[in-house]
Formats: C-alpha cells, structure tokens, sequence
C-alpha cells in the first residue's frame, strides 16, 4: 500500500513540476524526463528482483549497459561531437570501475550483485552526471572564448594548450555541485546511501562510515572521468590543422 | 626585386551566415590573386563583410580555402607543420586578446612554445611596452596596451610575415597613432613582410606599401 501512495505521490509530483516549467519552456522536457524515470526505475526493480538470483557475470553486464547509455547521455550533452562517445565510455567506465573495486577488494560489501549493482549504478550515474557537465561547459568555454582560443593557435599553439583554460573551467563547473555537496554532507542533507541504511535500521555510525566511503569514492570518480573525457574529447573540436571547428554550436 | 615571399592563386572562400535562423551560404573570396615579395608591406582594404579578415585566416590557416592555393617561400602552406606556419606567419587581431597571467608571462607564450630564448625587455622596448608594465596583469591594460602586447607576443615567435587585422582600429587616435608608427619602425627594423588590412584609406597611403581594395572577393589595386 505504501509502495502506491510513494508512486502516486512522485507521479503528481512530476505533473506538477512540469506545469510549473512550462513557463520556462522545459516543461515538455520535465515531463518526458520525469515519466521516462518512473518507469524505468519500476522496470529495473523487476529486473534487479531477477538479476539478484542470476550469476555474478550478468551483473556486470548490467553495468557496462549503464556505461554505454551513461556514455550516450554524456555524448549527447557534447552536441554529438566526434570521438566524444568513445571518450564518455572510456572515461565512464574506467573511472566508475576503478573506484568500485576497492568496496569488494577489502571487503566492504561482499560480491554479491545486490551490492555490485547498486554500488556500481551509483558510481555511473554520478561520473554520467558530471561529465554531461563538464563537456557542456568546455564546449561553451571554447565557443564563448573563440577569439582567445584562436590567438594561441595563431601563436602556432596546439589544441590542448590553446583550449587548456576553457578545459580548467569545465572541470571546475562540473565539479561545484559535488564539492558543496561535500562541504555540506550532514549539515544541510543526508545522503542516499546513509537515509537508506538508517531506514533499513543499520547503526549511525556504519551507515555514516559506508556513506563517506562511497561519498569520496564518487568524487574521485568524477573528478577521474570528467579529466579524462575533456582531455580525450579536445581533439573533436579541432580540425586535422588544428582548427577550431566553424560548426560548434 | 625581393623574391616572392607569399603568393595566394586562385584563391576561394565561402562562408556560411546565419540568416533569419537559416544557414546562407555566401562567396566572399572568389579566385583571388596576391603576390607579396619579401620585406614588402601590402594593405587591404574594403568593407566590413568582404572578406579581409578570412583572407589573413587562410594565410596563418587558422581556416581553410575552398580551393586554390597559399605558397610561402615558394611552398604550398600545407605542407608546412600548421603550427610551424604559425610560427612563421605571426598575426595580430583586431580585439587584442590577452591572455591570463601577466604582460610578462604573455610575452613568454612564444618561448614556452618553441624554446626561443628571446630578450623580454629588448622585446617589451621594441614595442615601446614601459618595462614597469611587464609585471602587472595584463588583462587591466588599456586596449592599446593590450594590442602592443598582443604585436610583442606575435614578434616574440621570431616571425617572417606579419598579419595585421585591423590593429588600430579599436583603438583611439592617439593609440591608433602609436601603433601604426610601431608597426612602421618595426617593419624597417627587421624587414618583416606585412599584410595590413585597414577601413582607413589614410591610413593605407601613410605605410607606403601598395594599397589593394577588395571587391566581389578578389583584389584590385588602389592607384588613387
């Protein structure tokens, strides 16, 4: 009975909040947006109830899906440059990946999808998230910067140090939400993982100890994957002669 | 006669321009010809929109001819490493950009880049830059500050062929004065060759150079 009310509630929730953006013009965006998640998250609990009696391998499987659509996401966000949807899979994955082996390595959880999954889906949904961000604002940090970009290149600068600024300030707008949401864990919100061991009865201090852990792992992830998607992705808004493409948008 | 140092032939550029949120496509360079021997200082000149400053773009190759070809010293540019052309065809824009850090550290830029050991002051003197000004931040210069900078930083790479997209005329006249005799000694001094594109025909006629007007997107020379 509680499992509808929650749903019912987010699906006004949803309605409402889309016919609040209108007047923004995202409301067909928060619409489409807030649908698609509900029945996405529905379908991977029916999914998860399945995969949490499968063998280990198919969760990894789950997880390189979600680096391939994280990637696309991420790819997307670029305006669809060259080259950036490999470099969103690389940086995702590897980021996400290394980050995640420590939990299972030393013991932190067991390997167990019910733990893999989760752990794993949460490490790729934040490098996802901050590498949309940090390619959207690279790719307007070049377009806004056009004139100082191109100075250095007519210095006979390669791309990498002519876009090295517009790189600095991607990753640092990418990387603002996470460091206040760092600056402010436990004082202004309680994080997902530490509601979700309280609600489920664990101790303050485990839930508090796996959350930090998680907490910086994402971080680290984040701050691995976005360097290494904008260091990879420099080349795509450059020509062969170094270049700065005509056709950013 | 000097050799010829840059010859442009058959020189073809179409942009694309953003009409009522169509994309129109426009021929603004079509079959231009341009020869400048060494040490020659040749002006341009023309309306906004004709195309002057892509033509110095297709020069340094910062963008691409349609077709034709751009030889320096005898040499079609694309064969040139882009960034070692760059090194050898310096050009300054209209809107000095200055780049973060000091006036010091920009004029530096050339010599990270290509591990000259350049005499900052002689090159700060050279371009009547007040040696008190190399610590400060570049970016609170006035603009004819910024743009004697921006010259400096270009001569710092040691180039043959100067580009100059309208260097003076953000400026005001005083400024614009200063520059265009800096430019001038400069020229004297290391026999630099130079394409100069100006809106001011006064202007043209003072650096005594040949003056060509570009119209319909090929070049005719100004004999007025």
């Amino acid at each position: 009975m509680n499992e509808l009310i929650a749903l019912a509630l987010t699906v006004i929730l949803v309605m409402l909040a889309a016919a609040y953006a209108r007047r923004f013009g995202i409301g067909k965006e928060i619409s489409l947006s807030g649908t698609r998640s509900i029945v996405q998250i529905l379908i991977l609990a029916s999914i998860i109830l399945v995969l949490f009696k499968l063998p280990l391998y198919w969760s990894l499987i789950v997880l390189l899906t979600m680096v391939a659509i994280a990637g696309h996401t991420t790819y997307t966000r670029s305006g669809k440059l060259d080259k950036v949807f490999p470099a969103a899979i690389f940086s995702i994955a590897s980021a996400s990946l290394l980050m995640l082996v420590p939990f299972f390595l030393f013991g932190i959880f067991p390997l167990e999808p019910q733990y893999l999954i989760p752990t794993g889906s949460i490490l790729i949904g934040n490098t996802m998230n901050v590498s949309s961000l940090a390619i959207d604002r690279y790719r307007g940090e070049i377009k806004n910067r056009r004139n100082e970009v191109e100075a250095y290149l007519a210095l006979g600068a390669g791309p990498k140090v002519a876009a090295s600024a517009c790189l600095k300030q991607g990753i640092l707008s990418a990387l603002i939400p996470s460091i206040d949401n760092m600056k402010n864990l436990g004082l202004v919100w309680i994080p997902g993982v530490m509601t979700g061991m309280l609600l489920a009865g664990a101790s303050p201090f485990t839930a508090a100890s796996i959350q930090i852990a998680i907490f910086t792992s994402i971080f680290a992830a984040d701050l691995m994957a976005s360097n290494l998607l904008l260091h990879y992705s420099t080349s795509s808004f450059f020509t062969g002669a170094a270049q700065l493409r005509e056709d950013l948008e | 006669m000097n050799p010829v140092h840059l010859e442009l032939k058959n020189v073809s550029r179409a942009v694309f321009r953003r009409v009522n949120k169509t994309r129109v496509k426009t021929q603004i360079l079509s079959s231009l010809d341009l020869i400048v021997q060494r040490g020659e200082l040749v002006t341009i000149m023309g309306p906004s929109g004709s195309g002057k400053t892509t033509l110095l773009r297709l020069i340094n190759r910062l963008a691409e001819a349609d077709s034709g070809s751009i030889m320096l010293n005898g040499k079609d540019i694309k064969e040139y490493d882009p960034f070692e052309l760059r090194r050898k065809v310096g050009m300054v824009f209209q809107i000095p950009v200055v780049f973060r850090g000091s006036v010091n550290e920009n004029l530096a830029v050339g010599m990270k880049l290509w591990g000259y050991e350049n005499d900052i002051y002689a090159l700060a003197r050279d371009c009547v830059i007040p040696l008190e000004l190399l610590n400060a931040d570049a970016e609170q210069l006035s603009v004819g500050e910024k743009q004697r900078v921006c010259i400096a930083r270009a001569l710092a790479n040691q180039p043959e062929v100067l580009l100059l997209d309208e260097p003076t005329s953000a400026l005001d006249a005083a400024s614009a004065e200063k520059i265009e005799t800096l430019l001038l000694n400069l020229r004297k001094e290391k026999g630099l060759t130079m394409v100069w594109i100006t809106h001011d025909r006064e202007q043209a006629k003072r650096t005594g150079g040949k003056r060509y007007f570009l119209r319909n997107g090929r070049l005719e020379e100004d004999h007025e």
